[in-house]
């Protein structure tokens, strides 16, 4: 599975804001962008610009802990701004990856997924931090740990 | 005339009665809601300017973004805010998903209040509140 993102050209980069902005804003707000999601044939990105990256990352590591700790056999990822959705749902060591805005589905070994899902949190947590370092001042999102979380 | 005193048991009518009383005035107290959850706070909510930028940018008729509801044409921030609060009056209403903060609400308006990703008439309105009871976002769905 390819798992990538791809950042707006004109997502929200006020440092002001950005220093002030707190869990929802960072959730809903700021980085948008587009989740690149396929595998073979199946292509399930968004070409939206709007899906908040951050919010993105911290949903998906969540999904992929409590599918691999057994918590829930299946979740749901809500987009922010739309009925939008990805379904992840586990069958023995597989994760079977549906949405409902393009045709097909996407397996992959639940391992892979994991794996997957805490790299692009700490790939989006390096860019956004090498692109603005004053991130690093803004406690909430500190808090969000985009990278190792859940480890 | 007989009297209840505190610590004795209630007689088996009077516990058929207190049920009614609560179905009946439990339900007067949600009439106009579409769920049953009379916890949540359906106070009026924050709206400000950034939330309204952020809906209008996203979801206005004019909106040029994809893969997003629209409002109808004719929309107007004073619009916009009396439909919020007869979402968040009237409307289901669940914790936000994913961990986010907050609250959604949902509320189906019986008429079409602009058009879902597909093109096709929408009639409901999703609200997310934050946990401050801020508008975050408001969208057709």
């Amino acid at each position: 599975m390819h798992l990538d993102y791809r950042l707006s050209e004109n997502w929200d980069s006020d440092p002001v804001f950005l220093l002030a902005a707190d869990e929802t804003e960072f959730r809903y707000y700021a980085f948008a962008g587009d989740i690149i999601l396929r595998k073979a044939q199946t292509d399930l990105s968004t070409h939206w610009g709007w899906v908040p990256l951050v919010d993105f990352a911290i949903g998906l590591r969540d999904i992929a802990a409590s599918i691999e700790a057994g918590i829930a056999a299946a979740r749901t990822f809500e987009f922010t701004e739309s009925d939008a959705t990805l379904e992840f749902e586990r069958l023995g060591a597989e994760i079977t990856v549906r949405s409902s805005y393009a045709p097909g589905k996407i397996v992959l070994p639940s391992t892979e997924f994991r794996k997957q899902a805490l790299d692009f949190g700490r790939r989006l947590d390096m860019e956004l931090l090498s692109r603005l370092p004053e991130l690093r001042q803004n406690a909430a999102y500190q808090a969000l740990k985009l990278s190792g979380l859940s480890d | 005339m007989s009297r209840i005193r505190v610590g004795s048991p209630i007689p088996a009518l009077s516990w058929a009665a207190w049920i009614a009383l609560i179905a009946i005035f439990g339900s007067v107290g949600n009439a106009g809601a579409q769920d049953a959850a009379n916890v949540v706070d359906r106070s009026q909510v924050v709206i400000s300017e950034r939330a309204i930028h952020h809906i209008m940018v996203r979801h206005w008729p004019d909106s040029p973004a994809a893969g997003a509801g629209k409002y109808a044409p004719g929309m107007t921030a004073d619009l916009l805010r009396q439909m919020v609060d007869e979402t968040v009056e009237n409307g289901r209403s669940r914790e936000n998903t994913n961990g986010r903060p907050g609250r959604i609400y949902e509320y189906d308006f019986g008429h079409p209040i602009g058009i879902k990703v597909n093109g096709r008439p929408a009639y409901r309105l999703r609200v997310v509140v934050n946990d401050r009871n801020e508008l975050v976002t408001a969208f057709p769905f």
